[in-house]
């Protein structure tokens, strides 16, 4: 077992900004200091109109009297689109103690009120803009509006570490959503970690695309934001972000690799840096980021960090600081952690720790109070990760050989002109299984090949590295894709399932 | 100088090129009646990016309108004809 320390990232930024990233008990406690510190400073930018810190506190003070009025139910639930009514709602009800259990502002009238039910909401707290979702909740739930306020301020209470903060759901890999419980101490921690691994981490800009009711969104995103005294632009519309980006010269962008590549092909087509002159630094998440994207930002002078992180763990179990030089790793474990690799899946303990999914079996989620990730990882010597595939997604061929998809598929992506690739089992007309490999490639870097020999060049190169493979591990079948894997919401591969 | 639908074409194709997950001989072989999703293959994520290369470059804004609220590419292109400045 291993417990990580925050000295290993000590050396990545100056001195004073490191002693100046210091742990909170709660979200309401690391509030008060943030309100203190930052009193008239831009917190969130949304629909055209700035609100500093001390004016969110005033309006969330006003909130948590309507709420203490309307209800004193320990858990409320919270349904929002992005937007300062989400913002200030979250804070009021983190302050005050309660635990918000954060909906998808996607769910229909009859969902919304299943999962109040379901996680024992007694309040549903709800952006006016979407009360048509109330609907059905209302007969038995209290409700309330994001924008109520009451005639005087209610202050914050006083919040242990171990009350809980909020549930956030999970789709995890069996697709089914579960609700996992995240306590003050572990969100606190999550929050913190944002602040690691990086030399310019107060006073910043940041851009929100992803969903606040997501953990990249909602700690990463918007409470490490808030925690660094840093100014919050909430991109309303996804496709107005490049003219957002203009207009709020951002200076850290949180976002999944889809997204990631997605503006790097807008800039090469433009011929311009889409994200700005100010930015400065890229968080990627949620999917695996490829080495590629890692160098190709840095041609634009802006540092993409991956990582890598669960719902169940707050967010964040590792970011890679050094990305240049290590491309295909999750980096290092952040403070805090504790983890250990048993036949080679990554089982994690400590204080950003979930304390169980609520109403869900959890026999086989803990095994000696350890979480099991599922994910396959190995660690170098130097203490960074990789993940190496999923336990689920392991291939067991006919010989009794495991094949990791995730491992094949990494070498296969290392050819600068593979966007995407999948490895698979398929079975043939006589019943013999066989591995597959399907490819999506990357059109921008195949320019210089002749067009009619594209087809043949790929099927070359990859070859090349199939037969560099062992044996077992070698793919049978090779299909050039002219369209883009199927995904999921959250933009991962959808993966085949044909020998099951 | 008032863009012909030819040339809307043209430039689209040339959107679609400069995408990653594209290939070179469907986009070329698309004509209008290209069925987004399922001629072209256009993931959500190719979608978005479409938006946003047909806004810079026509200078028209999807404001009411999402992609899904276009089937194939001659929608897009008449969508066009009918907004940009």
């Amino acid at each position: 077992m291993k417990t990580q320390s925050a000295e290993v990232f000590r050396k990545y930024t100056t001195p004073e900004t490191f002693a100046r990233i210091r742990e909170f008990d709660s979200v309401a406690a690391m509030w008060a200091e943030c309100v203190k510190q930052y009193a008239d400073d831009v917190a969130i930018v949304d629909e055209g109109k700035e609100y500093t810190f001390a004016e969110l506190e005033r309006d969330a003070a006003l909130l948590r009297t309507a709420i203490a009025a309307a209800s004193d139910a320990p858990r409320v639930a919270l349904l929002a689109a992005n937007s300062y009514d989400f913002v200030k709602a979250f804070l009021a009800i983190a302050t005050l103690g309660r635990c918000a259990v954060i909906l998808p502002p996607q769910l229909d009238a009859p969902t919304v009120f299943g999962c109040c039910m379901k996680y024992g909401a007694g309040l549903l707290l709800y952006q006016p803009a979407l009360a048509e979702r109330t609907a059905v909740a209302e007969s038995k739930v209290a409700l309330l509006p994001a924008d109520a306020a009451g005639e005087t301020p209610t202050p914050a209470a006083e919040v242990p570490a171990e009350a809980a903060c909020c549930v956030m759901f999970t789709g995890g890999t069996t697709g089914r959503s579960k609700g996992a419980l995240l306590s003050n101490g572990a969100v606190m921690q999550g929050v913190v970690n944002g602040c690691y691994g990086y030399e310019d981490v107060f006073s910043q800009r940041y851009m929100l695309v992803l969903p606040l009711t997501h953990v990249f969104g909602l700690i990463r995103n918007l409470l490490t934001s808030l925690y660094t005294g840093s100014a919050l632009f909430i991109c309303r519309n996804t496709k107005d972000m490049f003219r957002d980006i203009a207009a709020f010269r951002p200076t850290i962008f949180v976002l999944v690799p889809a997204l990631a590549e997605m503006a790097l092909t807008l800039s090469r087509k433009f011929g311009r840096n889409m994200l700005g002159e100010d930015m400065k630094y890229i968080i990627a998440g949620a999917a695996p980021v490829s080495p590629y994207l890692v160098a190709e930002y840095k041609k634009l002078g802006i540092d993409l960090f991956p990582g890598y992180g669960l719902t169940e763990s707050a967010n964040l179990v590792s970011g890679n600081p050094e990305s240049l030089t290590k491309p295909d790793s999750v980096g290092i474990p952040y403070p805090n952690q504790e983890f250990r690799i048993e036949n080679g899946e990554l089982w994690l303990k400590g204080k950003n720790m979930m304390d169980g999914y609520i109403g869900e079996d959890e026999a086989d989620v803990y095994e000696d109070g350890w979480f099991k990730t599922g994910d396959l990882v190995r660690l170098d010597d130097e203490g960074f990760l990789y993940i190496t595939g999923r336990i689920k997604e392991i291939i067991v061929l006919p010989s009794g050989e495991n094949v990791s998809p995730a491992e094949v598929e990494a070498k296969f992506n290392e050819l600068p002109f593979i966007q995407d690739s999948q490895v698979f089992e398929d079975v043939n007309e006589q019943g013999a299984h066989f591995l597959a490999l399907e490819v999506v490639p990357r059109a921008t870097e195949l320019a210089g090949v002749e067009k009619d020999k594209v087809g043949a060049f790929i099927m070359a190169e990859l070859e090349k590295v199939n037969s560099a493979l062992p044996s077992f591990e070698r793919v049978n079948r090779i299909v050039i894709r002219d369209s883009d894997f199927e995904r999921t919401p959250s933009m991962k591969i959808v993966r085949y399932k044909k020998c099951n | 100088m008032q863009l012909t639908r030819e040339d809307i074409i043209e430039e689209l194709k040339s959107i679609l090129l400069a995408a990653d997950d594209k290939n070179a001989d469907l986009v070329e072989t698309c004509t209008e009646d290209s069925v987004l999703s399922t001629d072209l293959g256009l993931s959500s994520v190719a979608m978005l990016y479409m938006v946003i290369a047909i806004e810079e470059t026509f200078d028209v804004r999807f404001d009411d309108v999402g992609m899904d609220d276009f089937k194939t590419l001659g929608d897009v292109v008449t969508f066009i004809e009918e907004h940009a400045a």
